[in-house]
């Protein structure tokens, strides 16, 4: 269905144990669509973008980008076909430099192999450059250029997000996964990180964004999902959502944020 | 600074075989073997943290693959290079079905492959049964034979300095970075487009290769091969060097290899003295080589390499 469109979750159910984290939940994404997805601890938020991913896989329902279906691939296969993930735990990668940390995600959208790399083939100087320049663009993007030369792991929480983002975007995703990426931001971090991901937007990146502030989903995203106990609740627009009487029910509450 | 103890380092070994006395040159040739199964066993570990206990089975099919071809009238040189490549293929073999190659399933595999191999080449005529493969001629170099110890020492010198520029360039890349980005949180990587699983293989398949290739030497430089000439213990000593020079580092297989064997020679000096028990080389060797593991294990966990590292940051 939904011809056109960016991401297509159709049906996508995951179980753990016999208990649904996600359940038969359908999701269509426009190109350059950003997307909030919000609901309470629990609600299956992280499980349907593993399911996305590809670090899980779904027990039933179909998940296409741009049209292929990507459900059965490998994650880093997704990669490559320009899903990239900003995760809601920070992992970075311990003992490299945050450079390195960044340079690592745009393995998916580069070649140079072992073959290349022992050699020293020109494609492996070229390449380096290449990825090398693209990562320093990304740092600067996420206000992390005076960190490139620091271990990763040295990192505060705050940054070690921002690194996060970096990485995904020197991957030059399609499609952007973002789970909590405010979280532990302090409020002059929040307003830089709603900056980049309108300018993102501004560029087609579509993106999916998880966030339990609920005043920041509202305002940067186009459209708003709400997920409780694995099932779509309500879907619509950042006003008519939280308008909602079921959304507020299940999870805004009577003195909601919003 | 890094570059002139790299070409000091080469100056002084390079010298070496010329300086030291005769009956020591079988110790520097099979250091430097040594040292380059151990490079291998580094790299696997270190960057693809996983533990091969069987790698001496890839030495050893190295060995027999030079071996046998040169038997069979193949120019050794062809052999040396046959090596590698059958070494690097058994592992593909082995660890293809282990692709995830996750947890100990690896180490296990590795230990099994060496059994098998020690008693397959026990029984079977092709490689000369118990008796061993023997005639092995001298490796043969622009149409020279290599008939005395100072050559192989320079092949030897020459091979592990290939082994450790394949190592360092595989390292320092698009692709060791993303093994090593692996063994920090294979999730991530995965997220990043690193196919894992595949650059785990490959990177066994190239540490089997290093094994292989410096059995090809080995073959070429005893001219006579056994199943005895391998037993379980080698695996285990590569891994021993390996913790000792330290993980994740070029030098430290080197390092590594270096103490393991000189300590090891030293003590098998002290045990054939007159007056000691005839058990004295063999139980000296095993009590220092438990002694300095754990010693290692003990203070210097990450390896004896990485902890030099460390001093002289802090005195500079
Ligand atoms: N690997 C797992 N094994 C077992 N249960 C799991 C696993 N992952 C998630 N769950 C369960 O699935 C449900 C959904 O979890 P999920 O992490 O997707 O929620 P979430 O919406 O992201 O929550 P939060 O807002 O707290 O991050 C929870 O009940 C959780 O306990
Ligand atoms: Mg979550």
């Amino acid at each position: 269905m939904a011809a056109g469109a960016a991401l297509a979750v159709s049906g996508a159910s995951r179980a753990f144990g016999g208990v649904y984290a996600v359940r038969d939940v359908s999701l269509t994404l426009a190109p350059g669509e950003l997307r909030g997805l919000i609901g309470p601890n629990g609600a299956g938020k992280s499980t349907l973008f593993a399911l996305i991913g590809g670090q899980l896989r779904a027990d039933t329902g179909t998940v296409r980008l741009d049209g292929t279906r990507i459900d059965r691939l490998p994650a880093d296969r997704r990669a490559r076909l320009g899903v990239g993930v900003v995760f809601q735990a920070a992992r970075v990668f311990p003992g490299m430099t945050v450079l390195e940390n960044v340079m690592v995600g745009a393995h998916g959208t580069t070649g140079a192999g072992f073959v290349a790399a022992v050699l020293r083939l020109p494609a492996h100087h070229r390449e380096e450059r290449l990825i090398r320049d693209r990562a320093r663009a990304c740092l600067a993007r996420t206000g992390l250029a005076g960190w490139a030369d620091r271990p990763a792991e040295a990192l505060p929480l705050g940054q070690q997000r921002a690194l996060q983002l970096a990485r995904a975007l020197c991957g030059q995703p399609r499609l952007l996964l973002l789970d909590e990426p405010a979280s532990g931001l302090r409020a002059a971090e929040r307003e830089r990180l709603s900056a980049l991901l309108t300018e993102l937007r501004a560029e087609g990146i579509t993106m999916l964004l998880v966030e339990h502030d609920v005043a920041f989903v509202m305002r940067v995203a186009d459209r708003v999902t709400v997920l409780d106990l694995g099932r779509v609740i309500a879907e619509g627009s950042p006003a008519d959502v939280r308008a909602d009487p079921v959304v507020i029910d299940a999870y805004l509450g009577a003195g909601s944020p919003a | 600074m890094r570059t002139r103890t790299v070409l000091a380092a080469a100056a002084v070994t390079l010298a070496l075989p010329l300086l030291l006395p005769e009956r020591h040159l079988p110790v520097y040739v099979l250091l430097l073997l040594a040292a380059t199964v151990t490079a291998g066993v580094s790299l696997l570990m270190g960057y693809a943290g996983q533990v091969s206990l069987g790698q001496a089975a890839f030495y050893a099919i190295g060995a027999y693959a030079a071996g046998l071809s040169a038997v069979h009238g193949v120019p050794t040189l062809i052999g040396l290079l046959v090596a590698p490549v059958v070494a690097a293929l058994a592992a593909v073999v082995v660890g293809a079905p282990l692709l995830r190659l996750r947890g100990h399933h690896l180490a296990f595999a590795t230990l099994a492959v060496h059994l098998i191999l020690l008693s397959l080449l026990g029984q079977g005529t092709w490689a000369g049964g118990a008796i061993g493969l023997q005639g092995i001629p001298p490796l043969s170099l622009a149409g020279t034979p290599l008939r005395d110890d100072v050559g192989y020492a320079y092949v030897a010198w020459a091979v592990l300095a290939v082994v450790l520029l394949i190592s360092h360039n595989v390292v320092d890349s698009r692709a060791g970075r993303g093994l090593r980005a692996a063994a920090g949180s294979e999730i991530a990587a995965a997220a990043g487009g690193v196919p894992v699983g595949g650059y785990r293989l490959v990177v066994f398949a190239l540490s089997a290769a290093f094994a292989g290739l410096a059995g090809g030497v080995y073959a070429f430089y005893l001219g006579y091969l056994g199943p005895g000439s391998f037993p379980l213990l080698l695996s285990i000593e590569v891994v021993v060097m390996a913790v000792v020079g330290g993980l994740g580092t070029i030098t430290g297989p080197v390092v590594g290899a270096a103490v393991i064997t000189l300590l090891v020679q030293a003590l098998n000096e002290l045990g054939t003295r007159p007056g000691m028990p005839s058990y004295a080389p063999a139980a000296l060797s095993y009590a220092v080589y438990a002694l300095l593991l754990i010693a290692v294990v003990r203070y210097l966990p990450r390896g004896i390499v990485p902890a030099v590292a460390v001093l002289r940051k802090g005195t500079s």
